[in-house]
């Protein structure tokens, strides 16, 4: 029965994102990404990423869209794999990280200057202090080279900031006379959080959860890149680590590939992100 | 006579921190019939608010609270554990907010606000409880209430939300509204709306009102009782035309004498009551009033007045006017 009008702001939101043209670019741009991403895990794309199809080093072709690889591997079909790869990171540390902190922060901020707001702090300021990359060859080290490490190590510190977010505004808003309003008609404090004070931080937690997404898909090529990262599978991050040597070579098929889709993903991440949020933000849209 | 909807037996709030003990309410009693509205006014920080959070049980960490019974339909709730009294709240005792605009969670629709306060504790099916939620919207004179149902409070103006709140405080029918300050943020015409509505539900279905206010022009336009409040101490319990036309206690008559009178041949000088609230923590001995008020003698700045609130008038004074 609260579905209509639920339905009614949801098409409201989806008019100002169509109106909005850098959003609905973005929003092309991860759609297509998407795409190819569902295309690769159910089989239909990127499949030969590792056969060795032509010789070392060949050119653009009709074969070899972006030309071959040191192997004679296709860099089309391993960027295509690795759109893959960088999806399944973003969506695993996204959601892992998003979740914990905010429940951590929704904690800390409902329950703030108590024991448990003090010890949430602490863990986030510890994990915070450790300088990251070396926490990540730490943690990769200590599950004996597992290849669920990086995505551990991005989970546990990527939750500090989604957390410290939240509990800020948990703070702000358990201020807010509604929430007094709902204690008056009775609901207990954990049922406030859930129904009255998450629902109010939820633009900011999809801001944050894209930007998580981004830098997750960073990271990962950064981590692949040193080698820390994806070990079975290709991911941009590894054939960036390749092209370090082919480019010294005048080689660029690698390079170009990998950068260039990192770049486009993000950039239309980043567009689609900012136009959600406007589209979202049901206060200033209707004004 | 029938048993009071609300009854309240020697409130006390006090405030503990590290610097001691404050109180913010002093014992106080009274008691509300069915079907009756009663004001409580006082200057600001003078406990109204307390008291109203206090009787709903809803003060912040810090503060306690000691009574001998708060009772809403005979039934004592002011024992119940935490889980009990969450029954009990919204369903036999609701409160209006003063700012209507804060009052409502901005990311839902009004109808899925009230709603799912009728669900929480009443229950039914989801067609049922849909027609109840616009009939309470409807009972607070919204001729289309669907319209106000799907639309989000920022949608809306100041009053209609006030309008709302109430329906959302009496979609359960409650025994008791406590209503704080319901009309400050609002004006004049709005004002009189939402007074005029809150007289109807009050008559409809015999909800007693606490009206808590420092405008005594809501009081005297709603209330047929009014209880004059002063640093946490009841002064002057009476009735309302009493009140306005013989003030016993000095303070309620400086209250009175503040209100402005346009168009009257006296001279222009709106009086303001000499001196200022005194912080809770310097609260003088004796009557609270004393050393503001242009009667006092010796007796008053020793030993307190008490005020028999077991009588239908009653004035904490030694020396009433």
């Amino acid at each position: 029965m609260t579905q209509v009008p639920m339905r009614q702001e949801t098409s409201q939101a989806w008019q100002r994102l169509k109106s909005d043209r850098y959003g609905m670019s973005g929003l092309v741009v991860v759609a297509i990404f998407s795409l190819i991403a569902l295309c690769v895990w159910s089989g239909l794309l990127g499949q030969g990423w590792s056969d060795v199809s032509g010789n070392r080093w060949e050119g653009v072709s009709s074969t070899h869209w972006f030309g071959t690889n040191l192997l004679g591997q296709d860099i089309l079909q391993r960027t295509l794999f690795g759109t893959a790869t960088a999806f399944e990171v973003g969506l695993i540390v996204t959601l892992a990280s998003t979740i914990l902190g905010t429940v951590m922060g929704a904690l800390a901020g409902w329950y703030s200057h108590s024991w448990l707001d003090e010890a949430i702090l602490w863990l986030k300021g510890v994990l915070d202090s450790i300088p990251f990359y070396l926490f990540a060859a730490a943690v990769a080290f200590a599950l004996r080279g597992s290849p669920w490490a990086m995505h551990l190590a991005m989970i546990i510190t990527f939750w500090t900031t989604t957390a410290r977010i939240i509990r800020g505004e948990v703070m702000r808003i358990k201020q807010r006379e509604f929430i007094e309003a709902s204690r008056a008609i009775g609901l207990p404090g954990l049922t406030i959080i859930f129904r009255h004070v998450l629902p109010n931080t939820f633009h900011i937690l999809l801001v944050q959860a894209s930007i998580v997404f981004v830098a997750a898909i960073n990271t990962e090529v950064i981590l692949s890149f040193l080698g820390l990262g994806i070990q079975d599978g290709v991911s941009w991050g590894l054939m960036l680590a390749e092209s370090s040597q082919e480019v010294l070579a005048g080689h660029f098929g690698n390079f170009i590939a990998a950068g260039t889709s990192l770049f486009i993903l993000l950039m239309g991440f980043n567009l689609l992100a900012d136009a959600l949020q406007d589209a979202l933000d049901t206060r200033r849209a209707t004004g | 006579m029938s048993s009071p909807a609300l009854g309240v037996k020697d409130l006390s709030v006090w405030l503990e921190s590290k610097s001691g003990r404050k109180q913010l309410v002093d014992s106080i009693s009274f008691s509300i019939n069915p079907a009756e509205a009663t004001g409580l006014v006082g200057e600001s920080g003078c406990g109204k608010t307390m008291t109203a959070l206090a009787i709903l049980g809803l003060l912040p960490a810090g503060v306690k609270v000691e009574s001998a019974a708060i009772e809403v339909n005979g039934r004592d709730i002011s024992r119940l554990n935490a889980t009990q009294r969450r029954a009990v709240l919204g369903r036999d005792i609701a409160m209006i907010f003063q700012q209507p605009g804060t009052a409502l969670d901005p990311v839902f629709t009004l109808g899925h606000q009230i709603s799912s306060v009728y669900r929480r504790h009443t229950g039914g099916g989801n067609a049922h409880i849909r027609q109840t939620m616009l009939d309470s919207l409807e009972s607070v004179g919204f001729s289309q209430p669907e319209e106000i149902a799907a639309a989000y409070p920022h949608q809306l103006s100041g009053g209609m939300r006030q309008l709302s709140m109430i329906a959302m405080a009496t979609v359960c029918k409650p025994a008791v509204i406590i209503a704080d300050e319901p009309t400050t943020a609002l004006d004049g015409s709005t004002r009189a709306l939402i007074l005029q509505q809150l007289g109807q539900l009050q008559a409809q279905h015999r909800t007693a009102i606490l009206l808590v206010s420092h405008d005594l022009a809501v009081i005297r336009q709603s209330c047929r009782k009014v209880m004059v409040m002063y640093c946490g101490r009841l002064l002057e319990s009476t009735d309302c035309q009493s009140l306005f036309s013989h003030a016993r206690h000095p303070y309620s008559a400086g209250l009175l004498a503040c209100i402005p009178q346009i168009g009257s041949d006296r001279p222009p000088a709106i009086s303001a009551i000499p001196g200022q609230v005194p912080a809770a923590t310097n609260l003088p001995p004796g009557c609270h009033f004393a050393p503001r008020c242009t009667r006092s003698e010796q007796q008053c700045r020793q030993s307190v007045p008490g005020l028999n609130s077991e009588e239908s008038k009653g004035v904490a004074c030694f020396r009433p006017l």
